[in-house]
């Protein structure tokens, strides 16, 4: 599973980072990082707890092909 | 007895919330969501900003999908409860629980006989009903000052529209309180928008659709598009006879219980203070954290976690980024902590910096996260 943050569309509320810490984190100007290029899968749940819960819908998770 | 098949009554973000804290909780039962909705849940957020301004669509602002396991029926609204019988009811039949998640939300407030067709704004039908309305219009009145209203009205002026706010006090005042309502207002103001401020209720004018409001001393405003944004009610009908305690919304407890088996969540709810007071916080991420509460509360009953506010909200209009944690509408002036109002971006703090109960933060980068730590302790304890 992978994680893509749309940085423009971020507002840095922080739900996400509140949410899975182990996933996202805010930088200096409070917009969001990812912590991995590809979500450990023990945190996976936790990614996609952590996306959903963007008001404004800058996060998207992708699963990853079986084959990559 | 351990629940098997819980049942979510709802489709946006309290729903969503509770249908992830139950996976997150290693709830292995049956999810069934049911949504009165024609579209899978999104965010609210951005229908008054890039949906209404015709940059955003639907597919910019679904969160990210229900796991397959999850029982999710659109375009299924609840008609009844029988809290007896462990059954929802809707049009497509019943549905059976042994754990019921309340969760239906609010719709707009209108203001509005029954001959007038009204424009507002609350769930994606509504937006892109007023987003036509407005791309057609040259002039537009709104009909209330708070986050919402002022927000449609910085979309509607960047559009180029002739905008009015109409309210009974000065749009925002309530929310931020005075200084930075005032500052939000003089960036509008400054961009084009005129305020109204009137002493008594107004009138809609014009059938079907309003052109125009009549004010309190008899003055008529007109404009091709009248939106009225005056706040929400809750989705309660359905509840109607149900033994389910309505006052104002869904009565829930400090675990956001209900009944037995029976918790809610979101814009729906009504809190009980303990002193009689009942209070009302329809903010996402409110609906977020009683949504997990509600969750924590129907899977472990009295020893769960207890809801615990976040008291976080914010708005963006007019270029300003406005984020609130602590206490809505600060008294007095602010101890600055960081930057300058006049230089348009500031970190605020009422009633002083050493135990803020409110902290703004205006065009300022600060995460809530850290704003939220320099409220004080007190005020966190009970946060």
């Amino acid at each position: 599973m992978k994680i893509v943050a749309d940085r423009d569309r971020c507002e840095g509320h922080g739900l996400c980072a509140d949410t899975a810490p182990e996933v996202y984190e805010l930088d200096d100007d409070a917009i969001v990082v990812l912590r991995h290029e590809v979500v450990p899968p023990e945190l996976e749940r936790k990614a996609e707890a952590g996306a959903r819960v963007c008001p404004v819908a800058a996060l998207r998770v992708e699963q990853l092909s079986v084959e990559a | 007895m351990s629940l098997r098949q819980v049942v979510v009554v709802g489709g946006s973000i309290a729903a969503l919330t509770a249908v992830e804290m139950l996976r997150m909780e290693e709830f292995d039962g049956r999810i069934t969501v049911l949504s009165d909705e024609e579209v899978p849940p999104y965010t609210r957020v951005p229908l008054s900003k890039g949906v209404l301004a015709g940059t955003e669509s639907i597919d910019d602002i679904v969160l990210a999908p229900l796991s397959d396991d999850v029982d999710l029926r659109l375009r299924t609204p609840a008609t009844a409860l029988d809290i007896e019988a462990q059954v929802v009811h809707t049009p497509a039949g019943p549905v059976r629980y042994d754990g019921l998640v309340i969760a239906t939300g609010a719709r707009a407030r209108r203001l509005g006989g029954p001959d007038q067709v009204e424009r507002v704004l609350r769930s994606h039908d509504d937006c892109v009903r007023l987003r036509d309305d407005l791309a057609a219009a040259s002039s537009v009145i709104i009909v209330g000052g708070g986050f919402l209203g002022m927000e449609v009205a910085s979309t509607a002026r960047a559009l180029g529209k002739d905008v009015t706010v109409v309210d009974l006090a000065p749009p925002l005042d309530r929310l931020l309180g005075t200084v930075v309502g005032g500052r939000v207002r003089s960036v509008a103001t400054q961009a084009g928008v005129r305020i109204v401020v009137t002493d008594g209720g107004v009138r809609l004018l014009g059938a079907p659709t309003p052109t125009g409001v009549e004010l309190v001393d008899g003055t008529h405003l007109e404009a091709d598009l009248v939106v009225s944004a005056v706040g929400d009610v809750p989705n309660v009908e359905w509840l109607a006879g149900s033994g389910v305690q309505l006052h104002g919304g869904v009565v829930v407890d400090h675990h956001c219980r209900v009944a037995p088996n029976v918790v809610a969540a979101g814009d729906v709810t009504v809190m009980s203070q303990g002193n009689g007071d009942l209070t009302r916080s329809p903010h996402w991420t409110n609906a977020v954290d009683q949504a997990r509460a509600a969750i924590r509360a129907l899977l472990h009953g009295d020893e769960a976690a207890p809801y615990r506010p976040s008291q976080y909200c914010w708005t963006e209009q007019f270029g300003l980024d406005v984020k609130l944690v602590g206490d809505l509408d600060p008294q007095g002036e602010p101890t600055v902590l960081d930057g300058s109002l006049e230089q348009g971006s500031a970190l605020l703090a009422w009633p002083d910096a050493t135990a803020p109960r409110t902290v703004i933060a205006l065009n300022h980068h600060t995460p809530p996260a850290k704003l939220k730590r320099l409220l004080r302790p007190t005020a966190q304890a009970r946060a």
